[in-house]
């Protein structure tokens, strides 16, 4: 049953084989010559060819040759002798010489109709194991690309393009929902889609929609007339009508356990295979975990983004109100004053006594006020400081003196034990003053008559500090040599429990106990937020009935300590004015270094940059507040410029230069010193 | 006598700042509005002018800006009194040419001290 041509110009031949083959139920049709030939190949098709060589009228290379062009049909050539020009005996799968016997006429014919079935076989298989193989790719693509967004609307995209490339739908529904109980059929097509199969498709989405859920309680209520619809038409060259429901179809819900997120279906005008069916599932499937991470991120977002704005109006209602109080709180004073003045008249002891009653509550009106405000500054990073090398000294003389009338007025003895009270620290003087000025107070108040205050300053390596359980964590943090300050009484000491909070807003220790010593309950939150800009820490011991120890540390001054909290500085400012900095790093020789700081980096910036350096004058690394990429490569080519005008002098400079830039590189000064570290790089002409 | 105006919108303020500063041998004008303190200021020529930051109308810099750059009025001082401390209020002020900045709350006798420091500077010259 297979469809055999003869070539040839004898037509006896053609009768005999016409005869033999025909009587093998095998269709037959004969030519002699090329245009004929060419003719019966293109309309027929035929399985066999045999080409009789004795042929004079015509060139049977360029037939042979037509022919090869047309896969997959098997040539046997027809010839009375053994001479055959070999370059068309290479074009033949077989050879039958004339006369040729009935049976191995036939047998020849089967013999190449097998081999082509065989072959035609291998082909499709192939053809199908190229397709499994560009499927597999596609989704291993679209695989990998899930793993690259957390957009649910990008995700969503990536899986339809992948089951595009992998099926070559016409057209693809996918019912979902953006934000919350906001339907959307996205819709993906070929070809324009007509307004009727519109209306048709979202009818279809619905009944899909309610098939899914059956009895069970819906996710989101779908109503037709209020559907979103987002269309993506490739071509406009045709529309899609009804005949699209009549294509060949696939559906599968995107959904993880609990999480419903839609649903999607596809139209091909021909049939899917089982793989086809496999790779769609698949990706539908795949789809779903990375939506949930998306969603859990969305919802993450949301609420960072809610609480940072309730914090902002916390500190600005805070600062708002707090304002708002001192203007009648100020009135309330002055008339105190001139009462107790005596100018508006004389007064009695009574009055006296209530009137100064009055005037000590207001200003422990106006203390609580400013503790909030200093607290609502703090933590708005809007809080100035203004660090200096300075010395402990002076502090604890102010406090001292402020303190000492209030002490004795308790009968309490306050006693300093002073060790280097002269050594530099790095610190903003007035705030240190805050600091101690709230602990000695604290220590005044809660200490009964004939008690005992200690003011003890040291110099403490950070490992020789004695560990209190309940601060273990931020003294571990602690590195290289502190001064360290303890203001140590003998009152009425801290239960272990209400320890841990001491530092927490809002949580003195007994209330009836605050309501009767005054108070915000802020002193010591503040403290310890003013103790984290110095990069020290503040701690306590205490025991019920046997008394407190405050203490606080603040590090020693070092070129590489001060230089780190201007840099922490320099970014808090960045970050509150949405302002840049930009952070640079060299590394040259000690000469060429000398060189460059007098000649190129104090000609380049001399206004508000500052900079370190390390003990052998090799590496320096400076800031630039306000700076950018523009001002870091605006030095590194002043660099070039200025020793390209010395070559006699270096005639070989090697200088390693990089450059971090705050909110681009980084979003802190860790991450910003590990950036210009690691992108250290020569600088080249 | 030497002249001092007085500038807010808060009364209470206003009176008890005449109140002392008149007890300490000053003559005091009063106004509750900048407008009012901006006309009564070039009206009297006072020799000290205390000013609110926060006022309808014309606000305590406005009006600080307007003297200052005024020939006839620059060398009045001009003690700003705000219950804001910010910063940046402090910037604008040293910009528009105030004189010293008193948060608010202060003590009555610091304002008589410091009048009375302005004015006896201001009376050597």
């Amino acid at each position: 049953m297979a469809k055999i041509l003869l070539v040839s110009e004898n037509e006896k031949k053609g009768k005999e084989f016409q005869e033999i083959l025909q009587k093998n139920s095998h269709e037959f049709s004969y030519a002699d010559n090329p245009l004929m030939t060419m003719d019966i190949v293109k309309t027929q098709l035929p399985d066999i060819i045999i080409l009789d060589t004795e042929v004079k009228k015509f060139d049977l290379k360029t037939v042979s040759k037509s022919i090869k062009s047309f896969e997959n049909i098997q040539t046997i050539l027809l010839s009375q002798s053994d001479d055959i020009e070999p370059e068309l005996l290479k074009t033949a799968n077989a050879f039958l010489q004339y006369p040729v016997s009935k049976k191995f006429l036939i047998s020849t014919v089967n013999a190449n109709l097998k081999t082509k079935n065989s072959l035609e076989k291998l082909a499709n298989s192939n053809q199908e194991l190229a397709r499994s193989l560009y499927q597999l790719n596609v989704l291993y693509n679209t695989s990998s690309q899930f793993a690259g967004t957390l957009d649910k609307n990008k995700l969503l995209e990536i899986m339809v393009d992948g089951m595009d490339k992998s099926l070559s739908f016409g057209l693809a529904c996918t019912l979902t929902f953006k934000s919350e109980n906001e339907p959307v059929l996205i819709i993906y097509s070929l070809y324009k889609i007509s307004d009727r199969l519109l209306e048709a498709l979202k009818l279809r989405a619905a009944l899909n929609y309610k098939s899914l859920f059956d009895k069970k309680e819906m996710p989101f209520e779908l109503d037709i007339n209020n559907l979103k619809i987002e269309k993506h038409v490739k071509h406009s060259i045709k529309e899609y009508d009804f005949s699209v429901l009549r294509f060949d179809g696939m559906f599968a819900p995107i959904a993880l356990s609990e999480n419903f997120f839609g649903f999607i279906e596809v139209f091909r005008e021909t049939e899917f295979s089982t793989e086809d069916a496999t790779c769609f599932q698949t990706l539908a499937q795949q789809v779903s975990l990375p939506l949930k991470s998306a969603t859990l991120y969305e919802i993450k977002e949301q609420t960072n983004r809610k609480l940072e704005r309730l914090e902002r109006l916390k500190s600005e209602f805070i600062s708002i109100v707090s304002h708002e109080l001192r203007t009648p709180l100020t009135a309330i004073r002055n008339s105190l004053d001139i009462l107790l003045s005596g100018k508006s008249g004389d007064l009695t002891e009574n009055m006296n006594k209530f009137l100064n009653m009055a005037k000590r509550n207001s200003q422990r009106l106006s203390g609580i006020i400013n503790d909030l405000l200093d607290l609502s500054k703090i933590e708005a990073g809007k809080m100035d400081f203004k660090f200096a090398i300075s010395k402990i000294e002076p502090v604890i003389e102010y406090v001292k003196t402020n303190l000492e009338e209030l002490a004795k007025e308790k009968n309490l003895h306050l006693i300093t034990r002073l060790e280097d009270n002269f050594a530099d620290i790095y610190a903003d003087a007035q705030r240190l003053e805050q600091v101690l000025m709230n602990l000695v107070s604290n220590a005044i108040k809660f200490t009964p008559e004939g008690g005992k205050i200690e003011l003890r300053t040291e110099v403490i390596d950070a490992k020789d500090i004695n560990p209190v359980e309940m601060f273990e964590e931020e003294l571990k943090k602690l590195k290289g040599k502190y001064l360290q300050v303890c203001v140590k009484d003998n009152g009425i000491g801290i239960s272990a429990e209400h320890l841990a909070h001491v530092f927490d807003k809002f949580a003195q220790i007994e209330t009836s106990l605050s309501r009767k010593v005054g108070g915000s309950g802020l002193g010591l939150p503040i403290a310890k937020q003013l103790l984290d800009t110095h990069n020290g820490t503040i701690w306590c011991n205490s025991k019920p009935d046997k008394g407190s120890s405050f203490y606080f540390v603040v590090p020693l001054s070092s070129e590489k300590n001060n230089f780190m909290l201007d840099l922490k500085q320099s970014l808090q400012k960045a970050k509150v004015n949405n302002s840049s900095l930009a952070l640079i790093k060299l590394k040259a020789e000690n000469e060429l270094m000398q060189d460059l700081q007098k000649n190129v980096i104090i000609e380049t910036y001399l206004n508000n940059s500052f900079k370190e350096i390390d003990d052998k004058h090799t590496s320096l690394i400076m800031v630039i507040p306000d700076g950018d990429k523009f001002s870091a490569d605006f030095l590194k080519k002043k660099i070039n410029g200025y020793f390209k005008d010395r070559k006699n002098l270096y005639p070989t400079y090697a200088i390693m230069y990089s450059y971090g830039v705050y909110p681009d590189d980084a979003a802190d000064e860790v991450e910003l010193i590990r950036k210009v570290n690691e992108g250290l790089r020569k600088i080249k002409d | 006598m030497k002249k001092v105006l007085i500038v807010d919108d808060e009364q209470d303020i206003v009176e008890s700042l005449q109140f002392v500063l008149e007890a300490a041998g000053f003559k005091c004008y009063c106004a509750y509005n900048g407008e009012d303190g901006l006309s009564l200021a070039r009206e009297i020529l006072p020799d000290l002018i205390i000013l609110d930051v926060m006022m309808p109308k014309i606000n305590g810099f406005k009006i600080c800006r307007l003297l200052k750059y005024d020939n006839k009025y620059k060398n009045i001082p001009i003690l700003m009194v705000t219950a804001r401390s910010q910063v940046e209020d402090k910037m604008i002020g040293e910009e528009t040419g105030v004189d010293e900045y008193i948060t608010k709350p202060f003590e009555l006798d610091e304002i008589v001290k410091k009048v009375e420091g302005y004015l006896k500077v201001s009376s050597k010259q």
